[in-house]
Parts: structure tokens; sequence; C-alpha cells
């Protein structure tokens, strides 16, 4: 027994200081974005890396924010393109004009928040009626969905641009958000979860006279909530990181996101790093701070969402 | 149960986001950075619009001085205020510009105008038909004026104008003077015509190496961008060629090719980079990192690696010379640039009209000179309607010196061959497997087969 | 529920039932069928056609059987995409599976500010964002001035500069890395939580019986986790297919880098005489898709036998 603690005690220490080796290169890139973003370009420039900035400067930010105009905000009819004679989106008010850099991040946020919120609306919706409700082709419905569950999007990358081309949608983030919602990994999560729900209870609820939406509502959404929030998270952020989609639908700098934009000043201008290394710093800070602020029901969310995964 | 108000908190607002930015994301019709003037700076009531087409979309790729918006802006701003047309501008990269085009062909939103080169606009583009005949836009005093090769290079094969000519220039190599002369390499150069010959480029090539012990240059093969240094090196050090004159054929497995390559695979000072396009290239030596760019021409002499630094000086401030590309004689033969405007054809009259104000604007009235001044290029006219552009750069010593050395040895525009993207695809997939150490010969004659094939069919 | 379904339904509860489950089904299926199903219709259609770029309409083109697929067979350049989409897959999701499960077992048991300080470091770059990280790593990893090739030639480790990702032997790799910095973050977590799950009356019980700590861990704790890890190597396989802003940002398919996601991209859309193939590249769908229906299929038969 001792030589065995003995032997784990040795093997915890040298696995912390692994572990400690590995959170350095963890949060290195991190940490180069953010000082790379206050660095001189002198300094970013040299083939010797300077691993503290010795002065701090925003010349970077300065020239990030110099690089293209967008309107702050844009209002847009519903379905205007289908009415004006140049097939162009109708505004119906326009922001104050600014760095489009903020104007990239806003509609990240826009089409991440979008596509989490449908995206958890639908598939609570279905995950339920799969697991709980034995209706025809119920089975064929979900293989279908395992099936589709890990298929990248290049595979229907040219159909799914006609199709926006034909909705009118190319150009504007739905055309982001709305195959990001189809994306069923989201409905097999939540039947995952949704099969925990006892039997007993949703009967309980018919037998009080409960309809079916408000059984839903009322029984079924506070059961199934933290698989809910795992699915948020999932969601917001892998429409956040779907670059592909937004490189292939977004075609102008005031519907691109974040990313969008910094992947376009990469290669517009390689040649300016602390520009880009302003660019990344803007695109990860803020969802940074969200997740270190949040972090508890983040980590917990997620956990809970495979507890019954 | 925390969480429920966090679930709850977050779903509320993300509902207030969505209603308040209803649609936020979607396309924009009218504000552009191009349009930040107020849409109220009221159309000249002295030039009517066209009925219909008050609002088209210019993509431009970064075309010299034409990527800077500060300097674009105040142009289409005047463009707008005279015309009373709004241009949305946006700018396209070359390293995913084509994909971006291709894509809205596709979504049949491509835009009303594009600035490029005929490699693109007319040997692409226009050559599959998506593209407006210019042909009635240039008239025999437009004829007389415009540079009569940059003219053919845009005109197609059965006679259609897909691009109006705006600038042109010559392609060279950037040199490091001071690195030069450091490691007593200057001696090879001869500075009075800017030329030099194969044997000095490579003794040159070793000094430097022996000075510094690391890459003195690179053939960068990342991609297809700023391929054109890398063709004008490998033809011109053996008097190689890379089409045959009737732009019917590549023949770029010329014994005098192969030997560049081999020559150039050996150099020790000389590294074949598949990490590297021609953008990264540029800011290498900008770094002083590496001592020649094989992808400079005048707008990068005038703004190297478009760093808003001193012309003609890498970061710290050595200088940078342009040089002629080495031939066995000191006699070479560059690649030209040519870029203009081109109008696709989106099927919509007013818009086509609209973008054809937009060209004629820029392209043939007294603010061509303009135009071509911002471009850091040569205009690719002597006169546009009574105003002279042959000139425009007379002030700037290091323009007048590229016209004196650079620009006599302008070669053949071999870059509307049919099949020319595919070739540029060739090129580099062949610089790459070089690099690796494949057989050279062999590799050579694999790709040029394959872009012949591409050509025939 | 088993009881119900194992009774026959009268056939107005089953019309009721049907009613029911198709209405919750029907804002998911809009999406899913009209952005999923529809699309990978016509997908499979164009792939047996010579559809281009020319070509009006959602199909298009004239109707040539298998040809595309023939030639796909034939076509060098996808065979090598094909090979180094399974080297991505087959590298990334064990060494995930086995690296985050390490970590997890190892700082579990820490104290509560510590083991959420490892949980989000390790999740960072995550929540960074994928092109954020591509931007950094692509200065990291330069050839002339990277942070890399600086502290390795400092260290003494390597002689020359090492092209990484310019160079066939380095780049696959340097893009597996990033994507495994991307990818461990969820399983970390989702493995903290699972290890502190487990039963601890079972742990004692095997103790008490003699067991080892390795088999304490293989034999009941690792038995307990198996639905995690299935659920694990689903979101893995899943991210390792979404490497494309890696190979459009870092190398653009150069250097061995090439991955069936990318090709489809390039050959519809990159201006080279293949481009505009529509057919050709949904043809190169199709047979990613029963790929990745395969792998999926034996997953789930995994995950069955469990």
């Amino acid at each position: 027994m001792k030589i065995q603690s003995g032997r784990s005690r040795a093997y915890r220490i040298v696995s912390l200081i692994i572990l400690i080796i590995l959170a350095f290169l963890f949060t290195f890139p991190l940490y180069w974005i953010i000082t790379g973003a206050f660095k001189s370009s002198a300094v970013n420039n040299s083939p010797q890396p300077t691993w503290w900035p010795t002065e701090w400067v925003t010349d970077n930010f300065k020239a990030l924010f110099k690089q293209r105009t967008a309107p702050l905000w844009e209002i847009f009819m519903p379905f205007g393109s289908f009415t004006n004679p140049e097939k162009n989106r109708v505004v119906l008010f326009a922001g104050p004009d600014a760095p489009a850099a903020f104007r990239w991040l806003i509609n990240a946020v826009f089409m991440a928040v979008a596509a989490m919120v449908i995206t958890c609306v639908t598939a609570a919706m279905a995950g339920y009626a799969l697991a709980k409700k034995r209706f025809n082709g119920r089975a064929l419905l979900f293989s279908l969905i395992v099936c589709a569950m890990a298929l990248p999007k290049q595979v229907i990358l040219i159909p799914l641009l006609k199709e926006m081309s034909g909705l009118r949608l190319y150009g504007s983030l739905w055309a982001v958000i709305f195959p990001t919602v189809g994306w069923p990994f989201g409905v097999f999560l939540m039947k995952q979860f949704s099969e925990g729900i006892p039997g007993e209870i949703l009967e309980a609820a018919r037998i009080d006279g409960s309809s079916e939406w408000n059984t839903f509502t009322t029984v079924v959404m506070p059961m199934i909530k933290p698989g809910i929030g795992a699915l948020a998270i999932f969601t917001f952020i892998n429409c956040w990181n779907d670059y592909f989609m937004q490189l292939v639908m977004l075609d102008a700098n005031n519907v691109y996101t974040i990313s969008m934009g910094i992947a376009t000043l990469q290669a517009e201008t390689s040649t300016d790093i602390g520009l880009l290394m302003a660019g990344a710093a803007m695109a990860s800070v803020p969802i940074i701070t969200i997740f270190l602020i949040f972090q508890k029901y983040f980590t917990q969310g997620i956990a809970m969402g495979a507890v019954k995964g | 149960m925390k969480m429920k108000k966090i679930v709850a908190a977050a779903l509320a607002a993300a509902m207030a986001l969505s209603l308040a930015a209803c649609g936020g994301g979607q396309k924009p019709a009218q504000s552009t950075p191009a349009a930040s003037t107020p849409a109220s700076s009221t159309p000249a009531a002295s030039t009517p619009a066209p009925a219909g087409a008050t609002e088209i979309t210019a993509w431009i790729y970064p075309v010299g001085g034409w990527s800077n918006e500060a300097d674009v802006k105040p142009l289409i701003d005047q463009f707008t205020a005279d015309t009373g047309i709004k241009v949305n501008l946006e700018w396209l990269a070359y390293a995913d510009g084509d994909d971006k085009v291709n894509t809205a062909i596709t979504a049949k939103k491509a835009p009303d105008l594009i600035m490029e080169g005929p490699e693109r606009l007319v040997a692409n583009w226009g050559a599959k038909g998506y593209m407006v005949d210019l042909s009635d836009m240039i008239d025999a005093t437009d004829k007389s004026e415009i540079n009569a090769a940059a003219l053919a290079a845009c005109t197609s094969a059965d006679g259609k104008v897909y691009q109006y000519p705006m600038f042109i220039t010559a392609h060279c190599m950037g040199i490091n003077l001071d690195a030069f002369k450091a490691a007593g390499a200057d001696q090879y150069l001869n500075l009075d015509n800017h030329t030099w010959t194969t044997e000095g480029f490579i003794k040159a090539v070793e000094a430097l190496y022996a000075k510094k012990g690391d890459t003195v240059a690179a053939i960068y093969c990342k991609g297809q961008g700023g391929d054109q240094g890398t063709r004008a090196l490998i033809n011109n050090m053996y008097g190689g060629t890379f089409t045959n004159a009737e732009h019917t054929a590549y023949t770029w497995d010329d014994p005098n090719n192969i030997k560049a390559l081999e020559q150039l695979k050996n150099m020790k000072g000389i590294a074949f980079d598949a990490s590297l396009e021609g953008g990264d290239e540029l800011k290498l030596m900008y770094q002083e990192i590496l001592d020649m760019a094989f992808c400079w021409n005048i707008a990068q002499q005038l703004d190297p690696a478009s760093a808003h630094g001193d012309p003609g000086k890498t970061m710290n401030g050595q200088e940078i010379v342009c040089m002629n590309f080495p031939s066995p004689d000191g006699t070479p033969v560059l690649q030209g640039g040519i870029w203009g405007l081109g109008i696709f054809n989106n099927g919509d009259d007013a818009k086509i009209e609209a973008a054809k104000q937009f060209v004629k604007y820029f392209c043939d009235s007294e603010h061509a000179a303009d135009a071509a001044k911002i471009s850091n290029f040569f205009s690719a006219r002597s006169a546009a309607e009574g105003t002279d552009l042959s000139n425009i750069f007379a002030d700037n010593a290091i323009m007048t010196d590229y016209n004196k050395v650079i620009l006599p040895n302008l070669g053949d525009y071999y870059q509307i061959t049919k099949g020319w993207a595919g070739a540029r695809t060739e090129w580099w997939n062949m610089l790459q497997k070089v690099g690796k150490g494949e057989d050279i010969a062999a590799s050579v004659a694999e790709h040029v087969a394959n872009a012949n094939a591409a050509a025939a069919g | 529920m088993a009881k119900q379904s194992k009774q026959p339904m009268s056939r107005a509860l089953q019309r009721r039932e049907n009613i029911a489950g198709y209405l919750f089904m029907l804002p998911c299926l809009i999406f899913f069928i009209g952005f999923v199903v529809i699309p990978m219709i016509i997908c499979i259609l164009t792939s047996l056609t010579d559809t281009n770029m020319h070509d009006p309409g959602l199909i298009g083109g004239s109707f040539i059987g298998l040809d595309n697929f023939v030639r796909l067979w034939g076509d060098k350049d996808f065979l090598a995409a094909l090979k180094n989409t399974f080297v991505i897959v087959i590298v990334s999701v064990p060494t995930v599976c086995a690296f985050s499960l390490w970590v997890s077992s190892a700082i579990y048991k820490m104290k509560g500010p510590v083991l959420s300080a490892f949980r989000c470091i390790f999740y960072l770059p995550v929540v960074t964002g994928s092109v954020a990280v591509t931007v950094v790593w692509a200065w990291m990893y330069n050839n002339y001035y990277g942070i890399f090739n600086y502290v390795l030639k400092g260290l003494g480790l390597i002689e020359g500069r090492i092209n990484w990702l310019g160079d066939e032997r380095f780049a696959l790799g340097c893009i597996i890395l990033i994507l495994f910095t991307t990818s461990v973050g969820q399983p970390i977590v989702l493995y903290v939580s699972a290890l502190g799950n487990v039963d601890t009356t079972l742990i004692e019980a095997a103790q008490v019986d003699g067991a080892t700590e390795m088999q304490v861990f293989w034999k009941v704790k690792w038995a307990q986790m198996m639905p995690t890890t299935l659920y694990i190597l689903v979101i893995t396989t899943i991210n390792s297919f979404q490497c494309f802003a890696l190979i459009q940002l870092l190398t653009k398919g150069g250097a061995g880098t090439d991955t069936v996601m990318y090709r489809i991209y390039w050959t519809a859309f990159k201006l080279t005489e293949q481009a505009g193939h529509f057919g050709y590249a949904n043809a190169m769908g199709v047979v990613l898709a029963i790929f990745i229906g395969l792998l999926s299929a034996v997953q789930f038969k995994l995950a069955k036998e469990k």
C-alpha cells in the first residue's frame, strides 16, 4: 500500500507539471492575440518575438477602425426584396456610420443568438415528440436525423447556395442561420434528454385535461431545461465558428460577421499582423468575457447535456 | 435554479435583439462604405440619372492604390454627386476574391462592376458569357489614345471588349540594395539601366547566402497569388517562354525553363516555399528577412508591402531598388499588368447603363487622371476627352525612373491564352512538386500537359 | 413509455399521436427538410449530371450516369484529399478522447477554483473563435518569423527553420494540432462531470475486493462513463469535419493538406478551368456523405451494443 501511494504521489506531481505546461500552451495563442494587438508594428514585424510588450500602443485598433465603415445597424423590411424592383432589401432604418468592425460584431452576435434561439425552440419540440410521441414514421425520421448529424455543410454547398438565391436570402445572415437551425444535432440531443421524462407525469397531465401544448410548456420544458442550456451553448459557438457558411453566403461588408471580417483582413493585408491581432482580439474578447462570467453555467450546461447523452 | 434565470434572461435578450435588429443582418440595400456621405447628397439636377438605376454595386480587387478606401472614396463620392448614382463598393482580396465572384454568379447576385485584369474579366468571365461587351464605348479617338497592346489584351478572340483598360505597368523584381552592398553583391547589378545577367544573379545569391547563411529569396508557391513573378524569373533566366506567340498553347516545358528550375533548385540561397504567396514574400522583403522580391512593381516601390512606410524603403529604412529580371545577356522580357473595369450582365439594362456611366466617368473623362493617380500605376491611355494622361506622374522621380528603365522591357501579354486559370493552378502545383524534390523534367511535363489539355478543351 | 409502446394503440389514439407528433416536429422539419434533406437530394441528383455554373435551375445539365464517380475513382487529387480527411478523423478523434480523459482524471479531484481554472483554460480555444485562433496560429507557424521556429532554434532542438505549413511532412500535423486544441475543451468538461458522478459505492466495493487503482478505473469508472464517451465520440467526429476554416486560411489545400470538404469548395468556386463543375463537386459530396454515414452507423452500433 505504501509503495502504491508513493508511486501515485509521484504520478500526481508529474501529471500536475504536465498539466501546467499544457495550460500554458493552451492560453498562449490568446495571450499572443491580445499582446499582439497592442504591440507597435515595428515590434510585431521583427523576427525576434517580444514576449511582453514594452510599450502598449493602440495604433492597431485605430488602423482597424479606419479600415472600412458601415452603418452600425440596419433594419430591413421583411420580404422587402420580393417587392423591390431591383430585388434588393429595403432598408427601413439605418444606424450611424461606424467602423465596420463594430457592425461585424453586431452581425455575428445577432446571427449566433438568432440561430441559438430558433434551434432551441424547434429542437426541444422535435426532441420531445421523437422521444414521447408514438407517431408513425418516427423511427425513420430519427435514423434520418442521426445520419445527417455528422454531415459537413460542404456536401450540400451548391444546392444550398442556389436555394438561398431563389429565396433571395443569399447575402443575408438568414442564409447562415437557417441551415444551422436545420442541422439536426440539436434534435438528437433533445431527444436523448426527453427520454428521461417519466411517462407517468405526462399521463397525469393528460388526465388533468392539460392540452398537448400546455403539457409541453409547463411539464416538459422545465424538465429538459438543462439540456436546452447545453444546446444553446453548443449552437451559439457552432454558429459563431461556422466560417464556411459565412464565407459562402455573405457577400458584403455590411453583412460580414467578425470572423469573416478578420479573414478578409487576413486575405487583404496579411502584411499587418498587428491589425489582424486587433481584429482577432475584438472577435474573441467579448465571448471570452461572457464565458468567464457565466463559466459555471457554461460548464454545468454542457455537462448536464452529456449525463443524458 | 439560477440556471433558470440565466436561460430566461438569455432568451429575453435574444428576443429583444432579434426584434431590434429584425433582419439586422439582411442584405444591405443602400448604405455601404461609399455611401457614408449622407444619402441626401441629392443627385445634381443638371445630370439626371437614367430611370431605374440609381444604385450599382462595384467589386474591386486590390489593384495598387485602389485598395485604399481613403483614396478611393472621395472619387466615388464625387461620382455620386455628379451623376446621382450611388455605388456600393466592396473590396475583394486576391486570396478568395475569385471564389466570391463565382459564388455570387451562381447565386445570381454578381456585382454590376468589377475591377481587375483581362485574365479574369476577358479570358474567364468574359469568355463564359457573363460580361457585357463594351466595344460600343470605344470609338476611333479612344482607340488612338488607348495603349494598343492593352486594348488587344482586353479584347476577346471574337472582337468583344470585356474590360475597359485603365492602368498598366510592367512587373519587375525588387532587391534590398543595402543588403547587396553589405554582401558585396552590388557589383553584379547594372544600376544605370537596372538590369543584370543570370550569371550575376547566381553569384549575387551566392554572395548574399555566404553573408547571412539563410534564405535570400523564395520561390513562393502556396497559391497563384503573385505568380507573375515566379514565371518571369524562370522564363527570363535562360530565355524560356511560357506560351507560344499565338497564345494557343503552353510551352513552359521549354528546356530553358527546366534548366532554370534546376538551377534555382540547386541554389542554396533560394527556397521553394509552399507556405508563401506573392503578398507574403513582399512583406518578408519589407521586413528585411528576404533580400529580393519577385512580386514587385511600381505600386510596391511607391508603397512597399502596402505598409504606408517610406517609398522605396524597407521597414528599417534600407533602400529597395527595382530591377529587371536577370537574363543571359541583360535583355529581359517583362510581364505586363493591365487593369480596368468590366460590367457583369445581370439582365438589368438600367444597371448596365449606370455601370457604363461609371466606366465612362473613370476611364474616359477628365476624372481618368485622378483614377490613375491613386492607383500608383500608369494610365492605359495617353489622353481622355482632351485631358493629357501621359504625364500625370511627371513630378514623381520614382515613376519617371521606372518609366525609363523598366517599362520599355514590357513583353507579350500572354495571360489571355485559353485555359489560363487552369494553367496558373498547374504552375504553382508544379513548383510545389519541384520544391519537394520530385523529378523536375517529369513534373514540368506532367503539368504542362494538363494545362494544354485544358487549353485545348 | 415501454408499456405504451408494447400495447397496440387504438386507431383514434394513434391518430392523435400522429397529429401531435407531427405538429411538434413541424417547425424543426421545415428547417431540416428545407435546408438539409432537399439540398441533399438535389446534391445526389446533380452528381449524376454534368451540370456546371452556366446551367440555370436547381439541377440543370444532362444526365451522365455514374461518370462523375468513375472519374473520381481515377482522380489522384481527390483520392489524396479523401485520404487526408480520414487521417484527420482517425488521428484526431482518438487522441482528443484519450487526452481529455487523461486531463479530466488528473483534475477532477482538485479543489473547486483550481478545477474551474483548468477547465476554463482548456475551453479557451473553443470560445476564442476558429478564425481568430487560426490567424494567430498562422503567425506562430510562420517559417520566417514564427514563434515555433524561434523557440525550437533557441532551445537547439532544430538546426534550420522548419517550414511548418509549407512542408508536406508537417503541414497536416500542424492542422490537426490546431483542431486538437479547439476540440478538447468540451470533452474535458464532460469527462470531469462524468467522473464526479461515478457511483462511489461501486468504487468502494471494488476497493474492498482488492482492486488496484487501474482496475477500479477501467472496470468501474470507464464502464459508467460509456454514454459520455459515445457522446464525445460523436461531437469530436462532427468537429473534425469542420476543419474547413483552417485549411482555407492556412494552406489552401497545398502541402498535402487538401481535404474533401475543401476540394468540393475548390471545384465549385475557385477560378480554375475545372471550376464550376457542380456535378463533379456534388459527386465528391455524395462520396463523403456515404463515408460519413458509414462512420455514424458504426458509432451508433457501438452505442447500441452498450
